[in-house]
């Protein structure tokens, strides 16, 4: 009778050993963390900072877990560095999974990061991952008198339903006196984005007088992509951590630069 | 809410014509009732088990359903099998199978799944996998108690626990061993099975 209790107590032991799971694809489990892009912008917002921005684009850590850490690595080493932000494709499932591993790289960064909604990030149950553990799909902060809309262009996820991207909220985002950053997932020149919205939505970011620069992910390719008429903003998209690429963005009274990393 | 799409439909139809409906039909009577906390097919499912290979395998028909408050809502249909290679007497009436490997395949219901992406809304290939269909790995250990002294009587009850990993996560993994133990994408269940 002592050996069966003794196999029992060991038994149960082990069966606590491994982490429960009760699907692949639940949105949250105990120690899922919630409203990351909230906590990090706060911490962000209490840095004092000198008159120069600096931040780090980066997309598409999908499924790239040993890149994403050795992103975090080289990202660190760069100097005067206020910010970083993921832009899209966190996970390449849309699984729990996938974006608690990749949360557990970035945390090491030694600045806060923000994460944008990216189209493999909306399969399955992803957009309910990412809203519990990021925030809102649309959303801006200002940062030393510069405001960054961050917002979803994944419009095929949604059928190209005229919706995505949200042209009223950008409107509305738009009200403010001073300087905007863009930052998207897909960039508008993708068969990915709305096309019908393109023209409308063009007008309301790249050519607004005050809009310093336009940032996407997505294409796997580190480019600047050429004006299309004489008063687009500067319009790039960042070649992916998943490709071992990111962009240092500079602004600098109000002009942008940028500098490709290979890591 | 449900979304009732071919897919689906034929899912349940399935696991419906396989669960005993009649005396007659012997063969579908189950040899066991099946219940599980965890283990990626459900925060709790239940379903009926088929002694298999002569006694030393089971074939498991299960449902799952996860509450939106334990991060559902998801309903999962499982197929699983296991076999018993190795049997470690404890007393006349305790055993206990240590490694019990097996395969499951777990099917998600809801709108956002399907067996593919949809043809109309995507071109060729966009996401190769499956959103609906999971593929998993898994190695149970069991403890059983014979509940009739008798040889022929197969009435026992039974503990396990069971650890699977599935086809996403293993190529997650494959694909980032430096930074990636296997033990990061292994997950965990406990269930009781009940012999008649």
């Amino acid at each position: 009778m002592t050996r069966t209790s003794l196999l029992l107590l060991v038994f149960f032991i082990l069966s606590g050993c491994g982490k429960l799971e009760y699907s692949p694809n639940q949105s949250f489990d105990r120690n899922s963390p919630v409203a990351l892009n909230k906590t990090n912008i706060n911490r962000l917002l209490q840095t004092p900072g000198d008159d120069t921005i600096r931040f780090i684009l980066g997309g598409d850590t999908q499924r790239a877990y040993d890149n994403t850490s050795a992103f975090v690595a080289s990202a660190n080493r760069v100097p005067g560095v206020d910010f970083v932000v993921i832009d899209g494709d966190i996970s390449d499932f849309g699984l729990l999974l996938e974006m608690e591993e990749v949360h557990e790289r970035l945390s090491k960064l030694s600045v806060p990061y923000i994460a944008v909604i990216g189209n493999h990030d909306l399969v399955s149950h992803g957009e309910t991952v990412f809203k519990r553990m990021y925030g809102d799909l649309d959303f801006s902060f200002t940062y030393k008198q510069v405001k960054f809309i961050c917002h979803n262009t994944n419009s095929r996820e949604y059928k190209f339903n005229g919706r995505v991207p949200d042209l009223d909220w950008l409107g509305n985002a738009l009200h403010d006196p001073g300087y905007f950053v863009s930052i998207g997932h897909v960039p508008p020149v993708s068969g990915d984005f709305d096309q019908a919205l393109r023209p409308h939505y063009t007008k309301l970011l790249r050519q607004h007088p005050r809009m310093l620069a336009n940032l996407y992910a997505h294409t796997t390719k580190t480019e600047v992509l050429p004006a299309e008429s004489e008063n687009d903003s500067p319009m790039m998209t960042t070649g992916g951590i998943n490709m071992r690429m990111y962009s240092v963005i500079t602004l600098v009274n109000t002009q942008f630069s940028v500098k490709h990393v290979a890591f | 809410m449900w979304h009732f799409n071919r897919s689906t439909i034929a899912a349940v139809l399935l696991l419906g014509t396989l669960l005993p409906a009649r005396a007659q039909l012997g063969f579908l009577k189950p040899d066991a009732l099946v219940s599980q906390y965890a283990g990626s097919i459900g925060q709790g499912s239940i379903g009926a088990g088929y002694t298999i290979f002569n006694k030393k395998g089971n074939l498991d028909l299960v449902y799952g359903y996860v509450p939106k408050a334990a991060g559902g809502v998801d309903h999962i249909a499982t197929i699983k099998t296991a076999v018993r290679p190795w049997k470690i007497p404890v007393s006349p009436q305790v055993a206990v199978y240590p490694v019990n490997p097996g395969l499951f395949a777990t099917w998600h219901f809801g709108a956002d799944y399907d067996l593919r992406f949809d043809e109309a809304q995507y071109p060729n290939n966009y996401y190769w996998w499956s959103p609906a269909l999971r593929l998993h790995l898994a190695v149970s250990s069991e403890l059983r108690i014979k509940l009739n002294k008798r040889e022929s009587s197969d009435r026992a009850i039974a503990l396990y626990s069971e650890f699977n990993t599935n086809d996403l996560y293993a190529v997650s993994w494959w694909q980032n061993r430096e930074t990636v133990s296997f033990f990061d994408i292994v997950r965990a269940g406990v269930g009781l099975r009940i012999y008649f």
